[in-house]
């Protein structure tokens, strides 16, 4: 694990995530991929071993929909927290989470606490994505060593996770319910088609999954084509592996 | 706003919807069954289920009543309307007041629906990802949005009905195993897509073949993806 950030460094760092989430927020943006940004400012500002976002899938589960890393075991442990665990509980109860330290938590989360200590992570902190009443996921932080989240990293956290439920709603004025349904429901089945993509790249290019992810990400960049189409054009073979692998596969 | 609370995973409703639903998928006639269970779980007054294949084709499968069948048939042969527009988007189009909708966004059909008793329609694409099987449609005699307890029992027959139509397409039968599918496991949308470019074949037979190795062998579909997706277990193995 890197130094913390002095607090010049990291104000400035903040400032800077900040005005990136602004610009991206104000284009035609991707969902998917704006959350990948956001979960990356997440480890960087908040000096996170790792960071996830889980969304309310509206049937009393929750579905991964970013990670820091796309490694399959992170993804694992995120998504064992649709059945229990500090994220469960976050967006059941709308409060923030907080455990800073996870051996005594093997009691309340059976499954959730041994993964996750045996993953190499200490403590873990869930924050909730809320829209005036509504919890619509958790922002979710994992740190190597135990102990609390400092204030300052708190607050931090707290404005990040407002800016995903904002970039989750995108421009739309979210008032009435069914709004909100569409858009939770459509970001959700796109995440699932990006792990599709991902599964067609991994085998085809014989890459990990985080691979396969970085290598979507690229052509997507390279191309300026939404990270999700080009998962949807992937799975559907309207773009095929050797496309993406050839001309903006992993730097 | 009203406040929606989130729906709880134990709640004692969604666990016999849950249950109800189970139930019908392992009938004779699951489509059918799923689309009158619609009208019995949730405060709806008809519902539709279509197949999808190609561009702009749309199959009706199953209605519970006339005006369900009609709403459907009307927006596919005019064009345009919700269900139409969930189709092309693959996103839900949510109306809880069709008298009430803006005239430019569907002309032709809202003229179509005047005087008729539609208050609301709810349109669900029935996806897994990239892959697009068909259309649920819902619509209520007066207009309204549902509570966040009928939410979550609608997203459950959204769910089901598209498990119920990939079983319909991919002519697979019915059984205790084909009606596990869980959405949010992304090992099984990874090995899916390691099975497309493994085998070559569309999406949906990938799902498919994925489902079928899992009930042959008698394992879970998760166990099954997870030794893919760690290479344990070869796609071509489940070459049939």
């Amino acid at each position: 694990m890197s130094t913390p950030p002095s607090s010049t460094q990291r104000e400035s760092r903040l400032l800077e995530a900040f005005v990136q989430m602004a610009d991206t927020l104000v284009d035609d943006y991707d969902i998917a991929e704006m959350l990948h940004q956001l979960a990356q400012y997440c480890v960087r500002l908040l000096n996170a071993a790792a960071a996830g976002l889980l969304l309310s899938d509206q049937r009393g589960g929750l579905q991964v929909m970013a990670s820091s890393s796309e490694q399959t075991r992170l993804l694992e442990l995120f998504q064992i927290q649709a059945n229990e665990g500090p994220c469960l509980d976050c967006v059941r109860t709308g409060e923030p989470v907080h455990v800073p330290d996870l051996t005594e938590m093997t009691g309340r989360w059976p499954s959730f606490a041994p993964e996750a200590l045996h993953e190499g992570f200490a403590a873990v902190y869930a924050i909730p994505l809320r829209l005036r009443q509504d919890t619509i996921g958790a922002l979710n932080l994992f740190n190597t060593g135990p102990g609390p989240l400092p204030a300052a990293d708190v607050e931090v956290a707290r404005a990040l996770a407002d800016t995903a439920t904002i970039g989750i709603l995108q421009e739309r004025a979210i008032r009435r319910g069914e709004v909100l349904t569409e858009q939770l429901q459509t970001a959700l089945n796109n995440r699932i088609a990006i792990e599709q993509a991902k599964g067609v790249l991994a085998y085809a290019a014989n890459l990990d999954m985080d691979r396969a992810f970085q290598a979507l990400r690229s052509y997507s960049r390279n191309h300026n084509i939404r990270l999700t189409e080009i998962a949807h054009r992937l799975v559907t073979g309207t773009l095929t592996p050797a496309d993406i692998v050839a001309t903006g596969g992993p730097a | 706003m009203a406040r929606q609370p989130m729906a709880d995973p134990w709640d004692e409703r969604l666990a016999k919807a849950r249950a109800a639903l189970l139930h019908a998928l392992h009938g004779t006639d699951p489509l059918g069954a799923v689309c009158r269970s619609c009208v019995r779980l949730v405060p709806v007054a008809g519902a539709s289920v279509s197949m999808t294949g190609g561009r702009a084709q749309a199959e009706m499968l199953c209605s519970t009543d006339d005006l369900s069948a009609r709403i459907e048939a009307l927006q596919f042969t005019l064009g345009e309307g919700p269900t139409v527009d969930a189709f092309t988007a693959g996103r839900p189009v949510l109306v809880p007041d069709v008298p009430g909708a803006p005239a430019q966004a569907w002309p032709m059909f809202a003229q179509a629906m005047t005087g008729q008793a539609v208050g609301a329609i709810f349109a669900f694409p029935l996806q897994y990802g990239a892959i697009s099987i068909g259309m649920l449609s819902l619509y209520r005699e007066r207009p309204g949005w549902l509570s966040g307890g009928d939410l979550a029992i609608a997203l459950e027959i959204v769910d089901v009905a598209a498990l119920a139509l990939l079983n319909h397409r991919t002519g697979v039968l019915n059984g205790e195993q084909l009606a596990f599918l869980p959405r949010g496991r992304e090992q099984i949308h990874q090995a899916t897509g390691m099975l497309i470019a493994a085998l070559g074949i569309p999406a949906d037979q990938a799902l498919a073949r994925l489902r079928g190795h899992a009930f042959a062998t008698g394992r879970l579909i998760d166990e099954v993806a997870h030794d893919i997706v760690n290479r344990h277990l070869h796609p071509r193995d489940l070459d049939q």
